[in-house]
């Protein structure tokens, strides 16, 4: 038997590089789907706002596996692979509702709500004869079960009984910037999907990355949204595993970008209609705009007064489904609620400041087409380090984090 | 109560048309600077799918509660938002017009939109309904509202141009 080759040999440089193939080999990808999202680690699932009451359900995923997240009639979350123990076939066609059971439309096979087998249509079969063998036990062939926590209204899942504890697993800064947002009940204002030709870590890299901000979202420059002349910085837990980025819109200092020939800043335009940039300070802090990572596929944001979670669903090894789920608060008045379904034309697929990220992953993937196993990123903002810094967000530390936990689950 | 603007049924319909058409030719011949202009300077455009909408979920794609934000969106297009070279191709069917009052109609159509890019894809990029309300000014039609129902809850890659 020849040596098995390990299937990526990482470069020498370490997480100062990513090589190219890891966003487009079908066997990584493979090997991800095992190691990554049913590997020891809290996925996003869904906000517990959307399972308001017994019976409630929504669908979701972690990674490719779809999944129904339930609350039962005693009020307890549960998950599970949305997948008939029979056949196989997708049990829930709805992506949300109440449901007292569900049932297969293939074979009418039913589960509860926390995914038991509880009928299975002619189990004594018909006059007698036929039917399941007299050994057959429902409790054999319940859904495949998701561990869950909720964690301040967010709920996650996880696969693997390895996971460890979830506060432990996010560290205290990702635990306080969720407490941050999550601090009075929310109200769901709507979703978006948006469907990118990209491998899912290329839009990961692109979450976390301050660098490319304020360069390629032209609009966050020219109307001083988003500056890395800002009083900022990026904070890092687990390892660098997750990351946020966070700037103060009130601290900017004028020039640098003005007459450097970047092409962040346009000049000499207008809004005809400023109302677009009416906001409200809704935290001490004064942080203004806040991209929080959580590793591997769960982007939480707050740009101005609009508040939202990502959920990031590999398609295949070339396309990503983004899943938005943009809120508010309960107790928003009028104007506020106002404000913030205005200032969502600054988010989503249509975003003044995030139209670009659902092209630019794209752009790296054609670009990458047909490199030789030796290419990859350089990714050496910063240095090598990777650390929480408050004095520069010009660094790509964050993206070394991610490409850290990534090896480490890999194996590479 | 009938005003001198009301006009007869053939003759709206005739507005209403020569408004969309004017709509489309904006849009589908890049002159986009033009389309504001089809609007109320108090109107709202809004895209929305179908999923957002029929759950009474407020959030839009894009949403204009001005033509200054329409004139907005134009200048991202033009000068701010970086994305691919891109057409849309426009096919508009079933249109009904229900008069509201004698300047004002409440319009439903199909839509259509075929995106090409640059490297030649072409995608047929959203199909939906037009729930528009059209008002008679100066004997001319314009948009008081254009509410655009994506059927699809997803969009490829992003929106830069209206639908």
């Amino acid at each position: 038997m020849p040596p098995t080759q390990p299937l990526l040999q990482w470069p020498a440089e370490g997480v100062t590089r990513a090589p190219y193939r890891v966003m487009s080999d079908p066997e990584i990808y493979r090997l991800e789907q095992e190691r990554i999202f049913r590997g020891p680690v809290w996925h996003y699932l869904c906000l517990e706002a959307e399972l308001p009451d017994p019976g409630s359900f929504r669908t979701t995923y972690i990674g490719e596996t779809p999944l129904i997240v339930t609350r039962d009639k005693d009020g307890v979350i549960h998950a599970f692979v949305n997948r008939c123990a029979h056949k196989g076939a997708l049990l829930c066609l709805e992506p949300c509702g109440r449901r007292q059971a569900f049932t297969c439309v293939y074979h009418a096979w039913t589960y509860d709500l926390t995914g038991a087998l509880r009928s299975v249509a002619f189990q004594r079969g018909v006059n007698g004869k036929g039917g399941m063998p007299a050994d057959f036990r429902l409790s054999d062939h319940n859904l495949e079960r998701v561990r869950t926590v909720s964690f301040a209204g967010l709920v996650f899942g996880t696969f693997s009984e390895a996971a460890p504890p979830f506060e432990e697993y996010l560290g205290p800064a990702m635990v306080a910037q969720i407490r941050r947002v999550f601090h009075k009940p929310v109200a769901i204002l709507g979703y978006y999907h948006q469907v990118m030709h990209n491998n899912w870590k290329l839009y990961m890299e692109n979450s976390r990355d301050p660098y490319h901000a304020t360069i390629l979202h032209t609009f966050y420059a020219t109307f001083k949204l988003n500056r890395l002349t800002m009083e900022g910085g990026i904070t890092l837990e687990h390892g660098g595993w997750h990351s946020m980025n966070y700037s103060k819109g009130a601290t900017m200092r004028e020039g640098e970008y003005e007459g450097t020939g970047i092409r962040s800043v346009v000049e000499g335009v207008g809004l005809a209609d400023p109302a677009l940039l009416e906001r409200r300070q809704e935290f001490a802090d004064g942080i203004t705009v806040a991209i929080q990572s959580i590793f591997p596929t769960c982007v939480h944001q707050q740009i101005y007064n609009t508040l939202a979670l990502r959920q990031v669903v590999p398609l295949g090894v070339g396309r990503t489904e983004l899943h938005w789920t943009v809120f508010g608060y309960q107790d928003d008045d009028a104007d506020l609620r106002q404000m913030r379904l205005k200032q969502a034309n600054l988010i989503g697929p249509a975003g003044f400041v995030s139209m670009e990220d659902g092209s630019v992953g794209e752009y790296v993937q054609r670009g990458i087409a047909g490199t030789g196993v030796d290419r990859g990123a350089v990714i050496e903002m910063g240095g090598s380090e990777i650390a929480s810094s408050t004095a520069s967000r010009a660094t790509e530390a964050t993206i070394r984090g991610f490409w850290s936990g990534y090896r480490s689950l890999m194996g590479f | 109560m009938d005003g001198e603007l009301s006009l007869s049924a053939p003759a709206l319909r005739r507005q209403v048309e020569d408004l969309h058409t004017r709509y489309i030719r904006s849009i589908d011949d890049d002159r986009i600077e033009e389309w504001p202009n089809l609007f109320t300077p108090e109107c709202l455009y809004k895209i929305v799918t179908r999923e957002n909408f029929e759950r009474g979920l407020p959030l839009a794609i894009m949403e204009c509660r001005s033509r200054g934000m329409l004139v907005d969106r134009v200048t991202g297009l033009r000068r701010i938002n970086v994305y691919e070279p891109q057409r849309y191709s426009h096919q508009v069917s079933g249109l009904v017009i229900e008069p509201v009052d004698e300047n004002t109609a409440a319009c439903r159509s199909n839509y259509l939109v075929v995106r090409t890019t640059g490297d030649g894809a072409m995608t047929l990029f959203s199909a939906g309904v037009y729930v528009d309300k059209v008002v008679i000014r100066d004997g001319c039609a314009l948009f008081a509202e254009r509410i655009v129902v994506q059927d699809s809850r997803r969009v490829e890659t992003l929106l830069a141009i209206p639908l």
